[in-house]
């Protein structure tokens, strides 16, 4: 067996030791599972972002307008000093701005006005038959968003439809609630398996 | 050493996990539809064209990515597809490598002319556009170090209309990222193999067609592994899977019965 299972073995378990209650082995692991993740995110950073993208292309290839992203970058440690924490601002500006300028048309197509198009379908199929999916899309449409509709007190036909929202909501939640046990049940699995197969060797 | 309720029902989740494994009895599942698209989009790419393969994951969602990121690559490998590795999340980085390396060993596919690893890009928006505009303006070198014009496999590549998909393998939301700078703006065909917690947060992108694919979460990587005939962690996991949800639906059970029953007892005590 080599030393990364037999690491890896002993550091699951003491993460797992956590489900009988909080003790030092488990805190250990957590502050090493911390410590090795900052650090190779750092190691990354430096390597993939500063050097490559920055740094090499500035002061060996010589293209002089890095030195506009490497000025505002140096801005943003401003922060750490009364005197100078306004000139961070400048650089949060760009960011700020740049990024919703990238960012607003495309989250107003994909996911406004293509998810809104997608919910308008024929009610009924060429064959003349009802559209069951899109006849339960536009109620589940309808009715949630009536659900979220405040101006109104929520009586009448209102409330009823928003009566019927709340069950599409719950379904909504009930279904990714599902997943999400069905997600974590195989990460589980995924570490059992390790555990018994390749550290323990219980299992084939 | 004291033992609660939870502690108890821990040990239950423990023993019904060991025996399933301990068992090791294949689970026969049925292909879902999702899966069998996901299956088409590989199934449908003409021998030489390129995919990207993203790795868009931490390594905490290695148990369910494994195996999916494995079976699509075996199928797109089986199928001659060309494919490049990339990586939007630095944790997602290493684990890509090793993957598209022990499949690519499998079918004794070359690296440069079959594969190439790009690795990691920091800013996944910047870096998603920025291969829309040239890939080798993104990424100079590959994961190796080696120069982009060096790699034969590369030199077909300029921007996403050499691409005939990406495949974003994603543990959260960065799919969505693929879906709405790529997708949307460049007209790149958009997979997903994402985690069973993720799915409900791609169907709607995959009714409105924004996605062309997904497979998802351990079963999808079991029905995805009978599709290509291959087995894997998708199938092996499948019976421990199905036990652990019917001891939870169990416990669902118990839980209720138990308060609806206690609940009960203090009107009778009334009475």
């Amino acid at each position: 067996m080599d030393w990364g299972t037999i690491i890896a073995g002993l550091l699951t378990l003491a993460i797992l030791t956590f489900l009988y209650r909080d003790n030092p082995v488990y805190r250990v692991a957590e502050s090493l599972l911390i410590g090795v993740a900052i650090g190779y995110f750092l190691v990354i950073t430096w390597t993939n972002t500063l050097m490559d993208l920055l740094f090499i292309p500035l002061f060996t290839d010589g293209r002089l307008l890095l030195i506009l992203p490497f000025v505002f970058g140096l801005l943003m440690f401003g922060r750490f000093h009364p005197a100078t924490k306004s000139l961070s601002r400048l650089s949060m500006a760009v960011l700020i701005g740049s990024g919703a300028g990238v960012a607003i048309p495309v989250m107003l197509e994909a996911r406004t006005i293509k998810q809104m198009s997608a919910t308008v379908m024929p009610l009924l199929a060429s064959s003349g038959m009802p559209n069951w999916s899109a006849i339960v899309v536009m109620i589940g449409v309808l009715t949630t968003l009536s659900y979220f509709y405040f101006s109104r007190e929520h009586k009448g036909t209102l409330g009823h439809s928003a009566r019927i929202g709340v069950y599409f909501l719950m379904i909504f939640f009930g279904t990714t609630f599902g997943y999400t046990v069905m997600s974590r049940m195989s990460t589980f699995i995924g570490r059992m398996e390790f555990l018994l197969t390749d550290f323990l060797r219980l299992t084939n | 050493m004291k033992l609660e309720g939870r502690h108890w029902i821990f040990l239950g989740l423990f023993a019904a996990v060991f025996i399933a494994m301990a068992l090791n009895l294949g689970l026969d599942v049925a292909v879902s539809g999702d899966t069998q698209g996901m299956y088409e989009f590989i199934d449908t790419l003409s021998p030489g064209s390129t995919i990207i393969v993203s790795f868009d994951h931490e390594a905490s969602a290695l148990p369910e990515i494994r195996p999916l990121a494995l079976a699509v690559l075996r199928h797109a490998f089986s199928r001659n597809v060309r494919v490049i590795g990339t990586a939007l999340l630095a944790e997602g980085t290493g684990v890509g490598y090793r993957l598209m390396q022990q499949t690519a060993r499998e079918f004794g596919k070359d690296y440069g002319s079959d594969w190439v690893y790009l690795g990691f890009k920091p800013q996944y928006i910047a870096a998603i556009l920025s291969m829309g505009e040239s890939f080798s303006r993104t990424y100079p070198e590959d994961y190796l170090g080696q120069v982009y014009s060096d790699l034969p496999l590369l030199n077909d590549i300029n921007t996403y209309d050499d691409i005939a998909g990406v495949v974003s393998v994603a543990d959260g939301s960065l799919t969505t990222h693929w879906i709405e700078y790529a997708g949307s703006r460049y007209n790149v065909k958009i997979a997903g193999a994402v985690t069973a917690a993720m799915i409900t947060t791609y169907d709607p992108y995959l009714a409105s067609g924004q996605m062309d694919a997904m497979v998802g979460g351990l079963r999808g990587a079991a029905e995805y592994e009978k599709l290509i005939k291959t087995g894997g962690g998708g199938e092996r996991g499948m019976l421990a899977q199905t036990v652990s949800h019917l001891y939870v639906l169990a416990l669902i059970v118990v839980g209720n019965l138990a308060y609806f029953l206690t609940r009960r007892k203090p009107k009778e005590g009334r009475g």
